[in-house]
């Protein structure tokens, strides 16, 4: 019997987990080893951050889903990887600490013969001094990074809207809080399903709002921006960004690296160098990312970690860290397998691999401070390289140590990305697109590296449906329920 | 080498790069093609995009002095204020339109050699620049007009011309009433025509007379559309193609059709 051991258990560890327990049956074990209790469909926190959904309609218990799929379900979070062994155990294992209430602080060894790290990121609030430290959050602003963030938001946010019906002018800013940020698709959600809301609660006229990030141009969304074909034009989402913050009287700070924040005020940089304050009511700023903190050891005791992780914490798989320049980025640098180089029985997928430079073109200030969106894998990607990676450790473990491996580069793979603008069966809006691939092509696709048959984007009411619809879908298709196996990552 | 500038309704390129990513031979003699097409046709600046390259590369002569300046991958990163002007682009040749901008605008580029550099404009300068960095993303300043604008502008590309676009054109115009009541007079006779085949002779007989009125009423009305049709059409000039053939066209059509009832009437009733 071959045990593999799966590391977190967000969107990419449970497809991982929960499709590697379906191909392996009882005759093998999957454990999931995740320090939450609960499952949460991220994309729809931005809904529960304006009081639009509950907690309890984003998150359902791990437990019982788990006890369906015969999954060894471990609360707790991991510690450190042995993948030699140690010298009182000869096969490789992960040390876990519980987190599972009545076992906190318990530690345990848990060993496997193939490993899934999909622990996600460490959301780095102790990046940027004021947001947040080691803990976590800080007081100044909110987050709606997880479904208590997001429920904390909300109650901040009424609070505002209450301020505003007594005639108090509220200013918010949403953006990101730090130079090397991703995922500015959520935040781009929240500050026009804010919008949506202030309207209508019929205090709009009261509310300034303001976008900040560190994305070189507004629609970058840490992908370099996608072009949709238009009248014959093939027209940057930079366009289409700008005109729809203008039209619901947004404005913008690109290029922005918040270096501070404090009660009601962040400093940033910019770009060119320039140094700037802005204030604020409310904020919502998404912290950078890191991985979290796994550490690794030989098997004398060594500290191997900086041979199985990068230096940001993600782990190494079969990318090309050494491409160097912008100008010889590649889409083959991207990888194929999400093997570790080192060690060919784990894997790594989601966020928690480690990618080989970002997508959007890399810049940094005149002062040396590096201002660019981090590469995005989240979503529909990291569903997608989760199942590929449950494939190839499945076939390896029926089929024998030589079965090829799946493949699932990004720079092959194509992503749909609904984006909400404010949430209302009749009046609500998302931005949908599809870009294709993910990681552009520069020698497939001279020009924008990417196909512009296949990669488009609209606004719309329909787009909010199909948002709402995907929000029930993937909850169901995460619960196991019938058909769960139909409905694509 | 001066280089043809791409005019509409041809697309620039459906194909260009987000950015420049090796400097090389190719992008010096690029920038070297703006300059003498940007000389050869008087120009104040130049995208790549305009002359079919898809980098990401501005050309500008500057304020002072009339040199140029090379901008690779350029990036607004800060505005301030707002102003509307009457811009030209030499995309769409001979047409203008009210473009709202930014008053002063912060922006950072790269150089030929790949340094990265800063830089601050105001006033045409800054709106130049703005209209230029556009077309790197794949857009003309039509996507950065107001509705009201967009839809004059709209006109102007199909005429060709700014000169005749004095005015906005009204959504109904007053002879398209006229025209309702020739439609309603015919409606009136068509059920005249099929009501005289269900009555008498004696009432029918009334059905012929009223036929006559409405007929006269209706050629009336032509005759009244034909010369007002014409009146409102030299005031406003610019918003229909073919007016006069319109009107014509419009007139006989009516003529023939209440003619084809009448004919039918004679023998029927």
């Amino acid at each position: 019997m071959a045990r593999l051991v799966v590391l977190g258990g967000g969107v990419s560890g449970h497809t991982a987990a929960t499709f590697a327990a379906k191909w392996l049956g009882s005759a093998h074990e999957v454990v999931v080893v995740t320090p939450n209790s609960k499952w949460n469909w991220i994309p729809s926190n931005i809904w529960v951050g304006v009081g639009e959904m509950s907690k309890e309609e984003v998150t359902f218990d791990l437990a019982p889903v788990y006890a369906k799929a015969g999954i060894n379900y471990k609360q707790a979070k991991a510690l450190s990887i042995n993948p030699e062994g140690s010298e009182l155990l000869n096969k490789p294992f992960v040390t876990i600490e519980y987190t599972l209430a009545g076992r906190e602080g318990m530690t345990e060894n848990v060993e496997y013969d193939y490993l899934i790290n999909a622990t996600g990121p460490k959301l780095n609030f102790g990046a940027t001094p004021g947001l947040g430290d080691a803990n976590g959050l800080g007081e100044f602003t909110v987050s709606v990074c997880t479904a208590d963030h997001a429920v904390h938001a909300n109650e901040e946010f009424q609070k505002c809207i209450q301020k505003m019906k007594k005639g108090e002018r509220q200013k918010f800013l949403i953006g990101t809080g730090h130079g090397l940020c991703t995922c500015q698709g959520a935040a781009f959600e929240y500050i026009f399903n804010i919008e949506h809301e202030l309207n209508k609660a019929g205090v709009r006229d009261m509310a300034d709002l303001k976008w900040i990030s560190n994305e070189s141009f507004l629609g970058d969304f840490g992908v370099g921006g996608l072009h949709m074909k238009s009248m014959g034009f093939a027209v940057s989402s930079k366009i289409f960004a700008e005109s729809l913050f203008t039209e619901r009287n947004v404005d913008w700070i690109i290029g922005a690296h918040v270096n501070k924040v404090e009660k009601g005020k962040v400093s940033y940089e910019l770009l060119d160098g320039s140094m700037g304050e802005e204030e604020f009511d409310f904020s919502m700023l998404i912290p950078p990312f890191a991985g979290v903190g796994l550490k690794a050891y030989a098997k004398d005791g060594t500290d191997i970690t900086a041979t199985v992780f990068a230096p940001n914490g993600f782990m190494k798989v079969d990318a090309n860290y050494s491409a160097g320049a912008y100008e010889n980025w590649r889409a083959s640098d991207w990888p194929k397998t999400y093997q570790n180089p080192t060690y060919g029985n784990m894997f790594a997928c989601g966020i928690a691999f480690a990618p080989p430079h970002p997508i959007s073109k890399p810049m940094s200030s005149p002062n040396g401070t590096p201002i660019n969106p981090t590469p995005p894998r989240t979503g529909m990607p990291s569903g997608i390289i989760g199942k590929a990676v449950a494939h190839s450790i499945c076939d390896r473990i029926l089929q024998g140590e030589n079965a090829p491996l799946h493949e699932a580069s990004m720079a092959h793979m194509g992503a749909a990305c609904v984006a909400s603008a404010g949430k209302g069966i009749f009046d609500g809006t998302a931005a949908a697109m599809t870009i294709y691939p993910v990681v552009p092509d520069f020698e497939k696709y001279p020009g924008t590296g990417r196909d512009t048959d296949y990669t488009f984007g609209e606004i719309g009411l329909a787009g909010h449906w199909i948002k709402h619809i995907l929000h029930h879908l993937f909850i169901w298709k995460a619960k196991l329920k019938a058909g769960w196996t139909l409905i694509p990552e | 080498m001066i280089r043809e500038i791409i005019t509409y309704p041809t697309p620039p390129s459906v194909e260009y790069a987000t950015d420049v990513r090796v400097f090389n031979e190719e992008i010096f003699s690029l920038i070297g093609d703006m300059k003498d097409t940007i000389e050869a046709n008087s120009l104040d600046g130049l995208a790549a995009f305009q002359i079919g390259s898809y980098y990401n590369v501005v050309v500008v002569k500057k304020e002072q002095g009339g040199d140029f300046l090379e901008l690779i991958n350029p990036r607004i990163i800060s505005q301030s204020g707002k102003v509307t002007t009457v811009e030209k682009t030499a995309y769409f040749p001979k047409l203008s339109a009210n473009v709202t901008r930014y008053e002063t605008i912060s922006l950072v580029y790269q150089d030929r050699f790949g340094n990265q550099h800063s830089l601050k404009a105001d006033g045409d300068f800054s709106i130049l620049l703005q209209r230029k960095i556009d077309y790197t993303f794949g857009s003309s300043f039509l996507n950065k007009l107001s509705k009201e604008e967009k839809k004059l502008f709209t006109k102007k590309l199909e005429f060709g011309s700014d000169v005749a676009i004095s005015q906005s054109c009204p959504t109904i115009f007053k002879r398209d009433y006229i025209t309702k009541a020739i439609n309603a007079l015919m409606l009136a006779m068509i059920i005249l025509l099929i009501g005289s085949l269900f009555v008498s002779d004696e009432t029918s007989a009334q059905f012929w007379q009223y036929q006559t009125y409405l007929f006269y009423g209706a050629l009336a009305l032509n005759v009244i559309y034909f010369f007002y049709a014409q009146y409102e059409g030299k005031r406003f000039t610019s918003c229909t193609s073919c007016q006069i053939g319109n009107i014509i066209g419009t007139a006989v059509i009516s003529l023939v059709k209440f003619s084809v009832i009448m004919l039918l009437s004679y023998f029927i009733i």
